[in-house]
């Protein structure tokens, strides 16, 4: 059962580089060829979902942790503050 | 042939359990209840009990008056088969995992559970709707309970206060409708602001909470991180969808919804990036996918609506394998703190790539079912030029596929990567299949239906109330989930140091509720009870001195006399001139009563007559 354990690290890594290498390429080659049709002009903006993924990613983790500041606390938070 | 009531099945059938006294026999009828529904809803909807009409006609069954109103206890028309459908289907799944338990009062808690759900969803008034959907709201009540830990009790009562608070909504929203006009019947309900609308805002209030809209979203995360592990795959499908349903059936196009909707799909997942208990951040996931729902029943259009339903239906199957994913590790290594886990990838891979493809479909990966469903409302969203919500829900599939197929299963299975700290590892034998096998068969049934629907999402769009005439799999939309997942990724493995877990609790919105209830508590336990036994203690003051008094009032009010001469003397006069009557007054306190005073005949008569008299006066005066 040793396949079953054992996971193919270098082999998603190359898949995963290509992966973004030929997104790249393509979205800037179907933008130029017209094949793709959105609702919004904002939207054929060359990358603009590699750009929201990466920067919406990167944005989420941020705030929250800018708002873990005020709101993070100990695990037992409730059950010291609200002893009676 | 006579109808049989699919969810009145399940649920008093439910109640047989515990009283089967073979462990098979009980295991294989708890098992055979969901398929016994099933059958049923295949029978009613191939036309067996007569066809039913293209929507929004129903096929009608089971009229009931009572006192004076017409009960409609079965409506079944399209929109509540495709729910009944998924809650069985789901059921059966839900009970596999669950096979391994051993308290029988869960099952039947979860079963009663699951029938009058169904019964909400059959319900063509407001009142039988209202029936089930209280009946629902105490079987969690006690999945939670089960749990048996301090903070599931705390959670159990927190749940069953919130949800009575919306019961009571809903019933006073359906007391004004009533008397407004006079019919029971489940319909569309108008919605505005101002005092007319009062009754219709609270029963939408009600619906909000039943389907944890934010602000009202905390007591999910609350509650369905401290039930049972399998106890709480029940809890994810059953609450929020039937609510939803109630929204669809009553407010669908409230612009309010539509709003509150998007906004919760983001707002979840900031609370989602700071959980450590992969349950809880499991629950955030639910709170953001309702977000889809909600905006869904609000923007309001056929393929908005479309969208809500199948995200829904999608959502019961693959939200509940991600419990089980996460129910699976709590246990068999008996916690699901992040900061504890890790590196369980070699003892349970199987659970981990079954946890997997509910993740990619959560996350709307094409060709897993939330993609089907998620990009109906998104394209919806779209296609009335909103592009505010627009930019909400796509950038909720970021932050789902961050935490849920990135975060989660990070933390979980793959950080460390070779082997779980030595107190978890003691725990694991050294194989691959450390996972119960009932566990994973009904893991296997919903990741199957996660891809089935996926790929084939005809048989979905088929059956929603609304024609579908919409297609997934185009180009552009392939292309742009497919290229928006891939630079998440990226983003995750950058920062993904920030997103380990740390042991601590994330305050929620439910923070002003519990501090207020804490300080309305301290109130009465303080100050009103301070105040009750001043009260008391003066109260019973005067019942002893009424007391003291009647034993000789005579003697009693010549010793009060000169208790208050005494005092008014001592203001003007040298105290030591007073001493010798102050004695007397205590020698005459101490010999009280003393001799009481005989009366003879004529005194007595006096007495009576005088108290007769009084009496009469009291009398006259009350004639007036």
């Amino acid at each position: 059962m040793k396949w079953l354990r054992s996971y193919p690290k270098r082999f998603f890594w190359t898949i995963y580089g290509l992966g973004l290498g030929i997104s790249l390429v393509l979205d800037l080659w179907l933008i130029y060829s017209k094949k793709l049709h959105y609702h919004f002009q904002f939207q054929y903006f060359p990358e603009f979902f590699a750009l929201f993924g990466f920067l919406g990613c990167m944005l989420l983790i941020l705030i929250a942790k800018g708002m873990g500041l005020f709101i993070v606390k100990d695990e037992d938070y409730y059950e010291k503050k609200l002893r009676r | 042939m006579e109808w049989i009531h699919p969810g009145i099945l399940i649920l008093l059938g439910g109640l047989l359990i515990p009283h089967l006294r073979w462990k098979r026999v009980r295991l294989t009828y708890f098992l055979l209840l969901p398929i016994a529904g099933l059958t049923i809803l295949w029978f009613t909807s191939s036309g067996t009990f007569g066809p039913i009409p293209p929507w929004p006609q129903a096929l009608l069954k089971w009229r009931v008056r009572l006192m004076g109103y017409e009960l409609l206890i079965v409506k079944i028309d399209k929109l509540s088969m495709i729910f009944a459908f998924i809650y069985v289907i789901a059921a059966f799944c839900m009970n596999l995992y669950a096979l391994r338990v051993k308290n029988n009062w869960e099952h039947v808690a979860a079963m009663v559970y699951v029938g009058s759900s169904i019964g909400a969803i059959f319900a063509g008034d407001f009142f039988t709707l209202f029936f089930f959907l209280e009946m629902m709201s105490w079987c969690p009540v006690f999945l939670i309970w089960f749990r048996g830990t301090r903070k599931s009790m705390g959670a159990a009562i927190r749940y069953a206060l919130w949800h009575h608070f919306s019961g009571a909504c809903i019933l006073a929203g359906i007391v004004m409708h009533v008397h407004r006009t006079g019919s029971l019947e489940m319909v569309h309900l108008p919605w505005g602001w101002g005092g007319d609308y009062l009754g219709y805002n609270l029963m939408l209030l009600g619906f909000i909470i039943n389907s944890a809209t934010t602000p009202f979203h905390s007591w999910l995360s609350d509650s369905y991180s401290e039930a049972t592990p399998s106890g709480s795959i029940y809890m994810t499908a059953y609450t929020t969808k039937t609510a939803i349903y109630c929204l669809i059936r009553t407010f669908s196009g409230v612009p309010l919804l539509m709003w509150m909707g998007a906004i919760q799909a983001v707002f979840a997942l900031f609370l989602a990036v700071l959980e450590n208990d992969g349950r809880r951040l499991c629950s955030y996931h639910i709170i953001s996918q309702i977000g889809y729902m909600v905006a869904g029943v609000g923007i309001g259009t056929e393929m908005a609506i479309n969208g809500a339903i199948s995200h829904a239906l999608c959502h019961i199957i693959y939200n509940a394998l991600l419990y089980m994913g996460a129910g699976c590790v709590l246990v068999v290594v008996g916690t699901a703190k992040f900061n504890e886990l890790g590196g369980l990838y070699k003892y349970m891979p199987i659970s981990f790539w079954l946890y997997m493809i509910g993740g990619f479909s959560i996350s709307g990966f094409p060709l897993f079912n939330g993609f089907i469903s998620k990009v109906m409302t998104i394209e919806a969203a779209e296609r009335i030029h909103h592009i505010p919500v627009y930019f909400l829900l796509e950038g909720a599939t970021v932050g789902t596929f961050l935490h849920t197929g990135l975060k989660l299963p990070w933390n979980m299975w793959l950080k460390g990567m070779d082997e779980p700290t030595p107190s978890i590892r003691a725990k694991l034998k050294d194989s691959p299949f450390n996972t119960p096998i009932s566990m994973l068969l009904g893991m296997g049934i919903l990741a199957f239906l996660c891809i089935f629907m996926g790929v084939y999402p005809t048989i979905l769009y088929e059956r929603l109330p609304y024609p579908v005439e919409f297609v997934p799999f185009t180009l552009t939309r392939v292309f742009s989930h497919m290229q928006l997942f891939l630079f998440t990724f990226l983003g995750f493995w950058v920062l993904r140091k920030m997103v380990l877990g740390h042991p601590t609790y994330t305050l929620d919105t439910d923070w002003f509720a519990r501090i207020a209830g804490h300080w309305i508590l301290w109130f009465c336990e303080k100050p009103l009870m301070a105040f009750a036994s001043y009260m008391d203690q003066k109260v019973m003051e005067i019942v002893h001195f009424f007391v003291w008094m009647s034993r000789n009032p005579a003697l009693a009010l010549r010793i009060k006399r000169e208790e208050v001469t005494l005092k008014m003397k001592s203001l003007f006069v040298n105290p030591s001139h007073l001493k010798e009557r102050e004695l007397q007054l205590v020698e005459k306190k101490k010999n009280y009563p003393g001799e009481l005073p005989k009366l003879g005949l004529g005194g007595s008569l006096f007495l009576i007559l005088l108290a007769l008299s009084l009496y009469l006066i009291l009398y006259l005066i009350s004639l007036e």
